[in-house]
């Protein structure tokens, strides 16, 4: 195989590259941030074609492996599956053990769209404005430090890059009191201004300038000079010369940026405080919560349903950005 | 002629990272120091600091009961959750890594879930598992009743209603969502052993299961040391499914009360900010001293 990877927690080239003990906020207990901080070129893409030696029960071992990993995406997809299956379903009927609504009713739609109170339509915005935001802030913010980590010679740039690696280490429950505490002083804890401290403090992360600088770093110098020669400023070479070359990091920043904050809950449910500013994850929080235990089912389906389509259609088409971007934080020392 | 170039760079430098740096100095290292000024203090959150208090919030924190609870359950949640979704991952990985049709399928299949929002898939398992749930009919409907009824849960057991059960059924959630993520982890390290490693324990007659147990496993060891530390660090901040399926308090009987669950009721039902920063300090040096066990344990972890 070509160019194996090499294992994770391999003593870091870089400076602070530590990532074992740097990308450590990851998703695990909130299951849904990723813990992707890497770069993506070429060594993430190397497709896996290791396995054990072949011998005689191979055909034996064969069919038992798809057994289970048939049995396994099953459990995997059943629930998503019960999900939209219950949506569609009528409040007496939502506990049956159907497989096909009977009757199929699109009444706990009608319910999720037209009676929730904030409305679907007000998350939904919500939802895809924070994320949006978020997402270009990363670009922007993560590619002009990523480029300046990565390229241009200042003083103090490996210190500063060590500083902005050790605030992966920071778990964000030690900044929420504070974070509050300032975004409160500066009255952003009320109307828009809720919008706004979420933004900021999803504004830039550190996987973003470091995914973005790995990636520079890989792309050789000749065609900068170039552009430097032929008298460019370092801004024109930067966002002309460099910037275009950089596409796939930039697909990969935006792609985690973005499920990650329409996904987020942590920020939200601590900096928006009223209801009509909330995501759609705070708003099944704030359903689930006002129904308890026994609740109105379908409608309650239908917005799990809409909170999780936009990232599953991302998903579908840009899976390999998913699944490579996870996989290489593991690799990059 | 070459200094003034090496100065233009040096601004072009300093312009460049001037955003994120203001941002990060601000919202991350300032806010980190200012949470431990914080929590010295009886802070009110109009009118800042009342009182100093020096550690007497730490003092509290750590003889309240419930914290006791929430810290026991955040341990407990770790020490299962993650050597349970490592188990799986790897199973998964090993699995998928194999030269099968359809192995990318399968692949993006495991990951599924992980991509879907912590509020979206809680939501829908408090839909599964509550007493009338797919999970209850189903183990009705498979004959599977006597095996709980011998271990003590009846037919419409509640599992997220029952204290005993809660946090077992966050564990399960969550290795159900996390077992792709740690997959792909394992992938990743899993492509770094070379092939000419299982030839030659083929050429010694080694089969499959050895292979693994013996050739493959122990190479692996930089990989379950940054899927440990990675799983270790989000157990410890469990958060979002507690608050969901247990509301702020933890219910039931503070079965799903953790530290991070702890530190939000501090701070937005108690509104006792000062506490809750001590919380958070407290959270920090809990997470710094498993991270730093856990290197002293398989941090030597340089490549075989």
């Amino acid at each position: 195989m070509r160019n194996a990877p090499p294992p994770p927690s391999q003593p870091p080239r870089e400076p602070g590259t530590d990532l074992p003990a740097a990308i450590v906020r990851t998703a695990a207990g909130g299951g849904s941030e990723l813990a992707v901080a890497a770069s993506l070129p070429a060594a993430a893409r190397v497709e896996p074609d290791v396995g054990p030696v072949g011998d005689g029960t191979r055909g034996l071992r064969r069919t038992i492996a798809y057994a289970l990993m048939i049995g396994y995406a099953l459990l995997m997809f059943v629930p998503f599956a019960w999900t939209i299956i219950t949506s569609f379903k009528t409040r007496p009927d939502s506990l049956n053990l159907e497989f096909i609504p009977d009757p199929l009713t699109f009444a706990g739609w009608q319910f999720a769209i037209e009676n929730l109170e904030p409305s679907i339509v007000t998350l939904f915005t919500n939802s895809a404005v924070i994320a949006a935001a978020v997402t270009i802030t990363n670009l922007v913010l993560g590619s002009i430090g990523g480029y300046a980590f990565a390229r241009l010679r200042f003083p103090g740039r490996e210190i500063l890059f060590l500083v902005v690696l050790a605030t992966l280490m920071i778990p964000d429950q030690l900044r929420l009191v504070p974070v509050y505490v300032l975004f409160n002083s500066l009255g952003l804890t009320r109307d828009v201004g809720q919008y706004i401290s979420v933004i900021l403090v999803l504004a830039i992360s550190a996987t973003s300038i470091f995914l973005l600088r790995q990636y520079f770093l890989s792309i050789p110098k000749d065609l900068e000079e170039a552009a430097r020669i032929d008298g460019a400023g370092f801004f024109t070479t930067f966002y002309r010369v460099m910037l275009p070359l950089a596409t796939p990091a930039l697909a990969a920043v935006t792609i985690l940026q973005f499920q990650g904050t329409w996904n987020a809950f942590f920020w939200p449910v601590i900096l928006l405080r009223d209801q009509d500013h909330y995501t759609l994850p705070l708003g099944l929080l704030f359903f689930r919560e006002a129904g308890g235990f026994s609740t109105n089912w379908p409608p309650l389906m239908a917005v799990v349903v809409i909170a999780t389509i936009p990232i599953f259609t991302l998903y579908i088409f840009f899976q390999r950005y998913f699944v490579e971007g996870v996989a290489a934080s593991g690799v990059k020392g | 002629m070459k200094r003034v170039g090496e100065r233009q760079e040096a601004l072009a430098g300093y312009a460049f990272i001037a955003v994120p740096m203001v941002l990060f100095l601000v919202l991350n290292i300032g806010t980190t120091l200012y949470a431990f000024f914080i929590s010295l203090w009886d802070w009110n959150i109009r009118r800042g600091p009342e009182e100093f208090l020096g550690l007497q919030n730490f003092e509290r924190i750590l003889s309240d009961p419930i914290f006791q609870s929430a810290i026991r359950n955040s341990i407990y949640y770790t020490a299962i959750w993650v050597p349970l979704t490592m188990a799986i991952g790897l199973f998964l990985a090993v699995v998928v890594n194999q030269k099968i049709r359809g192995r990318t399928f399968f692949r993006a299949a495991f990951y599924f879930p992980a991509i879907a929002s912590s509020a979206a898939i809680t939501v829908l398992w408090i839909f599964l598992l509550q007493p009338d749930g797919l999970f209850n009919e189903i183990r009705g409907a498979l004959g599977l009743n006597p095996l709980f009824q011998a271990i003590g849960y009846g037919p419409n057991h509640n599992w997220f209603g029952d204290y005993r059960t809660a946090m077992n059924s966050v564990i399960i959630l969550n290795a159900w969502t996390t077992s792709g993520t740690f997959m792909l982890f394992y992938l990743a390290s899993l492509q770094s052993i070379s092939n000419d490693v299982y030839e030659a324990a083929a050429i010694d007659g080694a089969g499959p299961w050895d292979a693994f147990w013996k050739v493959t496993f122990p190479l692996l060891k930089p990989g379950h040391f940054f899927v440990a530390t990675v799983g270790v660090i989000g157990g410890l901040q469990l958060f979002d499914q507690a608050l969901i399926a247990g509301s702020s308090n933890g219910d039931p009987n503070n079965s799903l009360m953790t530290i991070v669950l702890y530190l939000y009721n501090a701070a937005f039902v108690q509104l006792n900010f000062g506490y809750a920063a001590a919380v958070g300090v407290v959270l920090f040096l809990v997470i710094f001293t498993a991270t730093l066990i856990q290197r002293r344990l398989f941090g030597d972890t340089q490549p075989a």
